[in-house]
């Protein structure tokens, strides 16, 4: 018997494939979209690209991993820089542990741990490559990494300053990793070549599923679902054919200009931690029909869903280009926006 | 006694004196010699003596006898006292040694019997207290030590007894715990095992056969609670995962119920199952709630509403379907992806691979769109019928002035005449709504920036065919009143000539007229293909024809209107397919995303061809048709750089980024790309 599946979701590159080009699925509709405001900007932006941004799950505190070396801690609410750490190379992710303390993954290869009130830093440890992305887990107290080296590792974050002791454990895995997801004790990794491995923490000895990414290109992102009773079926953990069945994908970013279709990666999701519904960012610039100047780079909802930060920032896709300064909007998020949408049938599911 | 003693010793005095007078008078008569006389009477005396010795030793024998039969006594008695730990009782005091010593040992005996009497009764009791122990400890602890059954008799002291006698009460009180402990258990796991409907005998008699035995004295030990309590643990780890899945089940079914309005008849044979939805694990006590059958019972009836609702939704999906082809058909649009389509939803519905609602969705978006649009169009939609009907009435007009036989009066002939009166009128007023039609569609078309189609043909490309047509027509007529004005001066001067006059060349009209077969069943046909197709001899169309197609061409290459496929396309489908085949041959197999231009290139010259990528990317097919021919060069570099590129080769950059890249095979991501390019610009 299982317990209530779980379903986690990817997204992907849309592929340069004329014959796919058809968007009638998509629930872009820019005609009849309301357009909504963008939020209000943070001062203090870092200076080049933002690779991931973060609310803490206990306040309005935001964290913020930049292209630009640094990784900085902001006040939503009151619109301040609280604290800013700068590395040897660019920052790829970053993640809370507490209120006072986070944890980040470098180019440099290295995994650090900041303490925001004194501005103190640790070193975890390091990988062969650079460190893509960065989760803390609570259920088991550990940090744990993916790389480009193509590891995971786990670490004890009171271990810090000794790698002997911080590491817990290393992980191959069958490519890159490109992205991380965690909930409760499951940790779904997702790599380049499309694999995607489910691990249990308490295990991780090997994945407890190994699978192919359901869509056709590159996972750039994947996020799993904060609770337990899916209401937007996907993809899940439960092996059973029951849940199996129930998953699906579905395009969006797409744009219909003069018989054309242009397809947009899909960078970032983040389900709200009430409703479980979820926003996805893509190269367009457009979170749930509101415009920002460039790519969205990284969502987040902060812990009553009531805030959402949106990082505007060019992601690369075109290579070495002018492109909008980047920026981060944090905006006000309707419950309207939010609430799930009634189903087509009389009765809305309890 | 003394006196009698003296008596019988006189007695025996006057016996040994007349003895010894006897002795003196046989001796006389025998004439004994006085040493033999002597001599006897010393025998005598030393046979006297040797009898009193001997008594002397016996008397003196029993005196030692009794001293150490009383010592050991009172030794005996001592040790007595001091085992049961009381005071000697009798004290060695000498003025009570006055009487001799059988006395002394008669005072002696009784106390010692008595005492001898309570130390037997002392050992009993000890006897008893430690069996009693022993049993328990056995019970307690069978593996552990278990005390002796041997009392050690040297203490045999109140204050050990009482020692004992605690130890015996703390044992029992253990027992008493162990045994509630075990009540305990025993209870909770029946509970459990009633809970989730699994025997309980033989679950109990697993962890120790006595337990299921009610007459029996229950095993208390260790092992035994120990056991219990795994089983327990187990048994609510069993509880609390069925109940979860209950649970999950139940809200299934509540989610399923609520969304087919099941009747209530039905939900209440499961009442016991949704009562327990947000129950906690100790609230779940009703008796095979969670048992095997109980749940797969449940779970039979989830996956019968389940199924019950996948063929509703399909049902559902269906009629929608219906009624969205229908308001099409009504509105005369035409969507070309929408042939299979319910095919295509049906069968993932069934796969499983596509939620029913998420189609059912998007059919009510898509119904809504073709409401609207068909709401916009009613205008024109309109016009066009009259349109339509006047060319129908035009074309029955044209066949009915090729008939010879017109006026020739027969029955109805003066109904069809008004008819064709009527309906020369009509097709006079032709011209005009077509220009009032091609102005509403232009205008619509402006507003929208979209082609208005008519079952899937460009409704300005069928007027425009039609007015061709129609002026070739007119031509035509124009042509032939010429020609019949030339036979007629022909005819003119033959009569001059011959004086006969021949008749009018009817079988040339007839021939050359053609059937501008309008109306009938295929509207669309006609316009769009049968004029250019079905013509049997179009000489009159060969002047139109090439600029027509032409157009055509361009029209279907830049608006993506495909509404002439069905007429003339398949060649035209074809040189596509073509194109798109021979530019994905060009292009290569190569992985999805991966980047045109070999990844070692990346550092010195991203923008470039990633720019590439994404317009490619966004080309519409039709673009790509018409620019793959022209434009040769750009289909030719992806070859031509593959080739020229070394195998794999190492990206090394102050051993910060080292990938081995094969070309073909690797694919990256943006971060990747970008880290590369951050690197190399430092």
């Amino acid at each position: 018997m299982s317990r209530p599946s779980l379903p986690f979701r990817f997204s992907s590159v849309p592929p340069p494939d004329p014959q796919t080009a058809s968007s009638r699925l998509a629930p872009v509709d820019m005609s009849t979209a309301t357009m909504l405001s963008g939020g209000r900007e943070l001062s203090q932006p870092p200076s080049d690209g933002i690779s991931n941004l973060r609310f803490s799950s206990h306040s309005d505190l935001l964290l913020v991993s930049s292209w630009d070396r640094t990784i900085r801690l902001y006040d939503v609410g009151e619109n301040t820089l609280k604290a800013e750490f700068v590395h040897a190379g660019p920052v790829l992710d970053c993640c809370f542990h507490d209120d006072s303390s986070g944890f980040s993954a470098g180019a440099d290869h290295s995994v650090r741990r900041h303490i925001f009130g004194s501005g103190k830093e640790d070193i975890l440890g390091h990988h062969d490559a650079p460190v893509r992305c960065v989760e803390y887990s609570y259920a088991a107290g550990q940090v744990i990494t993916g790389s480009w080296d193509k590891t995971l590792k786990c670490w004890d974050p009171r271990g810090a300053n000794s790698s002997d002791r911080a590491l817990i454990g290393t992980y191959v895995q069958p490519e890159r990793v490109y992205s991380l997801s965690l909930v409760g004790y499951r940790l779904v990794v997702a790599t380049a070549g499309r694999h995607v491995n489910v691990y249990d923490l308490r295990n991780m000895s090997q994945p407890e599923q190994r699978r192919e990414s359901s869509l056709k290109y590159q996972t750039r992102c994947v996020r799993c679902y904060p609770n337990g009773t899916g209401r937007v079926a996907m993809e899940f953990f439960d092996l059973s054919e029951a849940a199996q069945a129930k998953k699906y994908a579905f395009k969006c970013h797409r744009k219909s200009e003069a018989g054309r279709d242009t397809v947009y990666p899909v960078n970032a999701m983040a389900f709200h931690p009430i409703y479980g519904t979820f926003a996805t960012g893509g190269c367009d610039g457009y979170v749930n029909y509101s415009k920002y100047p460039t790519s969205i780079a990284a969502l987040s909802f902060n812990r009553d869903g009531r805030l959402l930060a949106v990082a505007s920032s060019y992601t690369f896709e075109e290579g070495e280009i002018p492109h909008e300064p980047d920026a981060i909007f944090v905006r006000n998020v309707n419950e309207v926006e939010v609430k799930p949408k009634p189903k087509a049938l009389p009765g809305p599911p309890p | 006694m003394a006196h009698i003693s003296t008596d019988q010793l006189l007695q025996l005095e006057t016996t040994c004196g007349s003895f010894l007078y006897e002795l003196q008078i046989i001796w006389d008569e025998v004439g004994e010699t006085d040493t033999e006389r002597d001599k006897m009477l010393l025998e005598l005396e030393q046979e006297c003596l040797e009898v009193y010795r001997r008594k002397v030793d016996q008397a003196n024998r029993y005196r030692a006898q009794l001293r150490q039969t009383i010592a050991d006594s009172e030794a005996e008695l001592a040790a007595i006292c001091s085992a049961m730990g009381e005071p000697p009782v009798h004290t060695k005091q000498p003025i009570q040694r006055v009487g001799n010593l059988k006395e002394e040992l008669n005072s002696i005996a009784p106390q010692l019997e008595e005492m001898r009497k309570r130390k037997g009764e002392r050992l009993k009791q000890f006897l008893e207290v430690m069996e009693q122990i022993r049993n328990i400890s056995v019970e307690v602890m069978p593996t552990e030590y278990i005390p002796s059954r041997h009392v050690d008799e040297s203490d045999l002291s109140i204050r050990k007894l009482e020692e004992l006698y605690r130890q015996l009460e703390s044992l029992q009180k253990e027992k008493n715990d162990r045994l509630k402990q075990i009540m305990d258990h025993l209870s909770t796991l029946n509970e459990l095992c009633s809970v989730l409907g699994v025997a309980f005998k033989e679950t109990v008699r697993e962890i120790h056969p006595t337990l299921d035995d009610a007459e029996a004295s229950k095993s208390i030990s260790n092992v035994t609670i120990e056991r219990l309590a795994t089983a327990i643990g187990r048994l609510r780890e069993i509880k609390i995962e069925r109940m979860q899945k209950l649970q999950d089940l139940a809200s299934t079914m509540l989610e399923l119920w609520n969304l087919m309005d099941t009747p209530i008849e039905e939900q209440q044979l499961f009442q016991n199952v949704t009562c327990n939805i947000a129950a906690s694990e100790e609230e779940i006590t009703e008796s095979n709630t969670l048992s095997v059958d109980f749940l797969s019972y449940v779970e039979e009836e989830v996956l019968r509403l389940e199924q019950l609702k996948v063929s509703k939704m399909k049902e559902l999906v269906l009629k929608k379907k219906t009624e969205l082809e229908e308001l099409r058909r009504q509105g005369h649009l035409v969507v070309e992806e929408a042939e299979n389509e319910p095919e295509i939803a049906i069968s993932a519905i069934e796969s499983g691979a596509i939620d029913a609602s998420l189609v059912l969705n998007q059919i009510e978006g898509q119904i809504a769109e073709v409401k609207e649009e068909a709401f916009s169009r009613k205008d024109i939609l309109e016009r066009v019928e009259k349109w339509l009907t006047a060319c129908e009435e035009e074309a029955w007009l044209e066949e009915y002035n090729r008939d010879e036989n017109r006026y020739n009066a027969g029955r109805g002939a003066h109904l069809t005449l008004k008819r064709a009166e009527k309906a020369r009128a009509l097709t006079n007023k032709i011209p005009g709504m077509v220009d009032t039609l091609v102005a509403k569609i232009t205008q619509w078309e402006k507003e929208r920036g979209i082609g208005f189609t008519y079952d899937g043909v460009r409704l300005l490309t069928m007027l425009g065919e039609y007015t061709i047509v129609r002026q070739e027509k007119e031509q035509e007529r124009k042509r032939q009143r010429d020609q019949k004005k030339l036979q007629g001066q022909l005819i003119a001067e033959q009569e001059a000539l011959y004086g006969s006059k021949p008749s009018p060349s009817k079988p040339q009209s007839a021939k050359k007229v053609p059937r501008t077969s309008t109306g009938g069943s295929n509207r669309r046909l006609s316009f769009g293909g049968a004029a250019t197709l079905q013509t049997p001899k179009p000489d009159y169309m060969h002047s139109a024809k090439s600029t027509r197609t032409a157009k055509k061409l361009d029209d279907l290459a830049l608006t993506g209107s495909r509404g002439l496929d069905i007429a003339g396309l398949p060649v035209k489908k074809l040189s596509y397919n073509d194109a798109i085949t021979k530019h994905q041959e060009v292009g290569m197999p190569r992985k999805p995303f991966a980047s045109i231009v070999p990844v070692n290139t990346i550092p010195s010259a991203p923008s470039m061809p990633v720019i590439a990528s994404t317009l490619e990317e966004n080309q519409a097919p039709n673009k790509m048709l018409l620019l793959t021919p022209k434009n040769p060069a750009t289909a030719a570099a992806v070859p031509m750089r593959v080739a020229s590129t070394p195998a794999p080769t190492c990206l090394v950059n102050d051993g910060k980024l080292s990938v081995v890249a094969s070309v073909e095979e690797t694919e990256y991501s943006f971060e990747e790309r970008r880290l590369a390019f951050y690197v190399g610009g430092r």
